[in-house]
């Protein structure tokens, strides 16, 4: 300890001997870092969730590469008098021909009632023409464009609501556009407002406008978020030191961290997720702490010590503080490193790798930046910290809350005890679920949107099942066709799935127009030449690309594609293990194999792991901070002291979010191991402090915790208040996951905070462990 | 007598550009006229076989036999398939009028089903059987519009060792245009034997469409004969390759080929 002592001191005399390079380092190397967050790219998709080469996004991917299937942009037309007249087809014309001009647009992969072909029987033959040719369109013309959507199941609900109040126009992104989704949706928004004065309303969803709107939001989101809790923070500062350093230091503290974590983000190539955005605020909130506690022993060291030089004040503050500072600091690191080891989404790997590089940062700057920062400046006494040694009213009420732990330790255990018994029973129930579209707030115009396209049609969220075949042409065996039919039909009776696609409902239509138009032919030809030549004979009409997303070019693999009016976990999951059963069950055969695909499956496979991660990454959390703590303090039973008021914590918010009805989701979900990083501060603060009170200074019980109180209890004080304040911040953000985020960790801080100065020296005052020096006197 | 006249015609072309060479250029409408005058024969028999590519690489092949023979300025062509199986005895007509006002007659027989389907008018600009050449294209082959295109000559460019004129045309109205899918095309002529070696065209909005190549013309039976198109859609990827064997000019082939009982007895 003597030694480690005299290391400490030779080292914080060099460092404030060379403060003016040291500083000089600290800001050059902050804003060096910095200049890479420009860079920085967003990705607001959900394929970012899964790793490039996990293998069930790789197959998704082939399967909209073999299908050309692409994230859409929807356009809903709404007139409620009923879009078949001239004037609403007029629009869908007009709309589908200016969406072509849109840069991020693909040209050739606008889907409406002016760009798809009906399919009809003639006496003779069969006829693929245009819905209808904007030269011959009166309303005469719309109502039997109505007539031959009637007679074409295939495009009811699909493309037409079915109360034919709603047509929508889907147009396809170009891949170039990837992450730019924004740009494309401000422009289809900005062409959609020139159709204000219209009778029609005008909806804008899908997929591609989602993440296009996302990417807006979030930067919306975290330019309000961002400064208002450097705000917050500094107006903590001011009260906690009432002087200016007291409030430029530590924030110096909250840029290089949250500087040098994004900047390297940006250098690494790493996107900017939906979650990243929680970032900055947390490494705020948590930075600041570490230059609360230093300039609170600086001060207190003054007050003490009116003849001490600056330096002599820097190094004995920092002899001091530099053991608490870097212990919470690496427990913070560790709880980020559970979140980023136990993730196996890269969102949550990189929040929890570069979370933990930004808390390393504040370390390093605390130790280095600091004292060298304080170097340039005279002693300073703040007004919190007295000379006479009288505490203020902060002081005052913390060695209020020491006299109730010494009078009531077991009515505290008892407490404690309700807490765990509540806890466990929600973590019981804890419901694990996400939606995207749950992302933006309800009033927002994604989120109507959505809604409306969702009640009227067929729905937004795509599950895609692909048919292989051995075979070139195998698709047209009647067998495999029927199969596919029956397997369509079984779908539709499940719950959210609202209609199916696949080559079978065009097969069926060319049928039932090649034998005179006779509903009774809307069935399989039962001929596998008679479907080869009925494709042959499409193809004299239609065009060559017309079946792209439903049949690969050498009829061996085919999609059937499902679309379901929710993009909620806990609706899509039982369609896709439903779905799963029954293609073991009853279609998949040695020669014949379909497979689950598309959002829908992506989606519930990796939010069914959000659960499995979530504990792994509380547990790993806990047993990090456990083995540091023990190894600190060389005591088993310190190391298990320090980790109960955080698991306390963690319980505690499971009863929270069982009775507010918060899902177990990608924003939640991490709660729990940045909870247990920053919430051991306490406890380590704590078990530090009275460690060196009662076997350091040989203090009796009473008095070591009534000096713990008035002054470390104090400092801790402000470090919650920080720490709490900083994620209350978040819960101003207007990303839900983000604000609940922030309120579960700010509740779950509350706790730890509580539990760390109430139950764990209660523990101790009645426990006596081996570890500390107790005597009675 | 025709074909004097068609020998004297080529040889003036074959004078003209000589003599050009660093004087004017011929107007393109000239251009197109003679890519008209050229022999093409009466009756023409070939395999013929189409490759499909699309974007991914995949291929499609189905050969055929085709037969082509000209009743006076009208064009009809028979196309019967022979692989793949699932396809095979499959046969296509279609009656070429030379009144653009007059739309043509299709029919495709369907082995399977038994019976011979009209197939609604094709606009000129629709895709011919699932390949990259429009009706259009099918019907010109070789020669270039007369009536649809104001011309400009720009230049002389050597294709395959040729020399060839280049001609931009632009539809001459939207309508045109509309019809076509075509906004703009870049024409190679050949400047010798008049036959188009290559076009590029663009489509409605303007975005470069496709790439067509004749390739490995020669004279077959004393007629000027390509063996091969490659014709690349710049939009979609879609490629596709036809190619001509077996070509005979010589035997006549009856009237009643051309019809549609015809497509039924096949071959």
């Amino acid at each position: 300890m003597k030694n480690q002592q005299l290391t400490a001191t030779k080292f914080f005399n060099k460092v404030t001997s060379h403060y003016k390079i040291i500083l000089t380092l600290s800001i050059v190397i902050m804003l060096a870092v910095s200049l890479f967050i420009p860079k920085m790219t967003k990705d607001t998709s959900y394929d970012a969730f899964l790793p490039k080469d996990d293998p069930i996004l790789v197959f998704r991917n082939q399967t909209k590469e073999t299908f050309g299937l692409k994230d859409p942009m929807v356009i809903a037309i709404v007139n409620e008098q009923g879009i078949f007249n001239k004037k609403t087809l007029q629009l869908v014309h007009e709309l589908s021909d200016r969406l072509k001009t849109i840069p991020g647009i693909d040209p050739d992969e606008i889907t409406s009632l002016s760009t798809e072909n009906n399919i009809v029987g003639t006496d003779a033959g069969l006829e693929v023409d245009p819905f209808f040719e904007i030269d011959e369109l009166t309303d005469k013309k719309a109502l039997e464009v109505k007539a031959a959507i009637n007679d074409f199941e295939l495009y009811q609900g699909n493309l037409v609501s079915n109360d034919h109040t709603t047509t929508l126009v889907v147009a396809e992104m170009l891949d170039s556009y990837d992450k730019k989704q924004h740009e494309v949706y401000k422009s289809l928004m900005a062409l959609l407002d020139t159709y204000k004065s219209h009778d029609e309303q005008f909806y804008l969803a899908g997929e591609g406008a989602v993440s296009g709107y996302l990417i807006r939001y979030i930067d919306e989101d975290a330019m309000k978020t961002n400064p208002f809790a450097a705000v917050v923070i500094s107006i903590i500062l001011i009260f906690a030191y009432r002087r200016l350093r007291g409030v430029v230091l530590p924030n110096i503290m909250v840029l290089a961290s949250v500087g040098i974590a994004l900047g390297a983000m940006a250098a690494f190539g790493v996107d900017f997720f939906v979650i990243t955005n929680g970032l900055p605020v947390v490494l705020i909130a948590i930075a600041v702490a570490d230059g609360i506690h230093i300039l609170g022993e600086y001060y207190e060291t003054a007050a003490k010590h009116p003849e001490f030089t600056q330096k002599e004040l820097v190094v004995e503050t920092m002899i001091h503080m530099w053991r608490p500072i870097t212990i919470t600091s690496v427990t913070t690191v560790a709880g980020f490193l559970a979140i980023a080891a136990s993730s196996y989404m890269p969102p949550m790997t990189y929040f929890g790798l570069f979370g933990a590089l930004g808390v390393f940062a504040a370390l390093v700057y605390a130790v280095f930046m600091i004292p060298s920062a304080m170097m340039f400046v005279k002693p300073q006494l703040s007004k919190a910290y007295k000379p006479n040694q009288k505490i203020d009213r902060f002081g005052k009420m913390m060695a209020f809350i020491g006299k109730l732990v010494v009078k009531y330790p077991k009515a505290i255990i008892a407490i404690a005890f309700i807490i765990i018994g509540f806890g466990i029973n929600g973590a019981s129930k804890l419901v694990i679920n996400e939606d995207r579209i749950k992302n933006f707030q309800a009033d927002e115009p994604i989120v109507k949107a959505d809604a409306l396209i969702n009640k009227k049609t067929d729905g937004t969220s795509y599950l895609d099942i692909l048919v292989e075949t051995p075979e070139v042409e195998d698709i047209f065996d009647p067998e495999n066709l029927y199969k596919m039919e029956a397997l369509q039909t079984y779908v539709e009776t499940l719950p959210h799935v609202k209609g199916s696609i696949s080559i079978v409902d065009f097969l069926k239509k060319m049928n039932q127009s090649l034998n005179e138009n006779n509903t009774e032919f809307y069935t399989i030809p039962d001929n596998r030449e008679l479907i080869a030549q009925y494709f042959l004979l499409y193809s004299a009409s239609g065009d060559p690309t017309d079946f792209d997303n439903y049949v690969d070019y050498d009829y061996r693999l085919a999609n059937i594609r499902l679309k379901m009016d929710t993009s909620e976990y806990a609706f899509e999951k039982p369609v896709v293990d439903a779905v799963n059963t029954y293609l073991s069950q009853h279609f998949n055969n040695d020669t014949v194999k379909a497979t689950t695909t598309g959002k829908v499956t992506v989606d519930a496979y990796w939010i069914n792991r959000l659960g499995f991660n979530h504990f792994l990454g509380a547990g790993l959390a806990l047993l990090v901070v456990l083995l540091f703590a023990a190894l600190s303090f060389r005591s088993l039973w310190a190391g298990i002291l320090t980790i109960i008021p955080v698991s306390i914590s963690v319980l505690f918010i499971y009863t929270v979010m069982g009775i507010l009805d918060i899902w177990l989701a990608i924003g939640t979900s991490m709660f729990a191991a940045i909870a247990i990083g920053i919430g051991v501060d306490f406890a380590v603060h704590t078990v530090d402090r009275l460690k060196f009170l009662l076997n350091e200074k040989g203090l009796p019980i009473k008095e070591a915790y009534n000096e713990f109180y008035k002054s470390a209890g104090r400092a801790l004080l402000f470090n919650f208040l920080a720490l709490a304040l900083g994620f209350s911040v978040l819960m101003t953000s207007s990303v839900p996951p983000l604000s609940q985020f922030g309120f579960l960790v700010a509740v779950a801080v509350t706790v730890s905070f509580i539990g760390s100065l109430t139950l764990l020296p209660a523990i101790i005052y009645l426990a006596k462990p081996k570890f500390l020096t107790l005597t009675k006197k | 007598m025709k074909t004097k006249f068609i020998i004297g015609l080529l040889a003036i072309g074959l004078l003209f550009p000589i003599n050009s060479i660093g004087q004017t250029l011929p107007s393109g409408q000239s251009i197109a006229d003679k890519t008209h005058a050229r022999n093409e024969g009466i009756s023409m028999s070939r395999k013929l076989t189409m490759e499909l590519k699309d974007k991914r690489g995949k291929v499609r092949v189905r050969e055929t036999t085709s037969l082509r023979k000209y009743f006076g300025d009208e064009k009809r062509l028979a196309i019967f398939y022979l692989t793949p199986k699932s396809v095979m005895g499959t046969a296509f007509l279609t009656y070429d009028y030379p009144d653009a006002s007059l739309d043509d007659d299709q029919w495709l027989y369907m082995p399977a089903l038994r019976k011979t389907r009209r197939i609604s008018a094709a606009n000129r600009g629709d895709y011919f059987l699932g390949t990259d050449l429009t009706y259009e294209d099918i019907k010109l082959e070789t020669r270039i519009s007369r009536d649809d295109y104001n011309y400009k000559t720009i230049g002389k460019e050597t294709i395959d060792g040729q020399e060839c004129f280049v001609i931009e045309g632009i539809p001459k109205n939207n309508e045109i245009a509309k019809e076509l899918g075509y906004s703009k095309a870049k024409l190679w002529v050949d400047a010798t034997i008049w036959m188009l070696r290559k076009a590029d065209s663009w489509d409605v909005a303007g975005n470069h469409l496709k790439t067509i190549e004749i390739k490995d013309i020669k004279k077959v039976q004393g007629i000027w004969t390509y063996h091969q198109i490659d014709v690349k859609n710049h939009k979609t990827s879609h490629e596709t390759i036809f190619r001509i064997h077996d070509i005979d000019y010589q035997n006549e082939i009856n009237d009643d080929a051309f019809t549609k009982e015809a497509l039924v007895n096949g071959l």
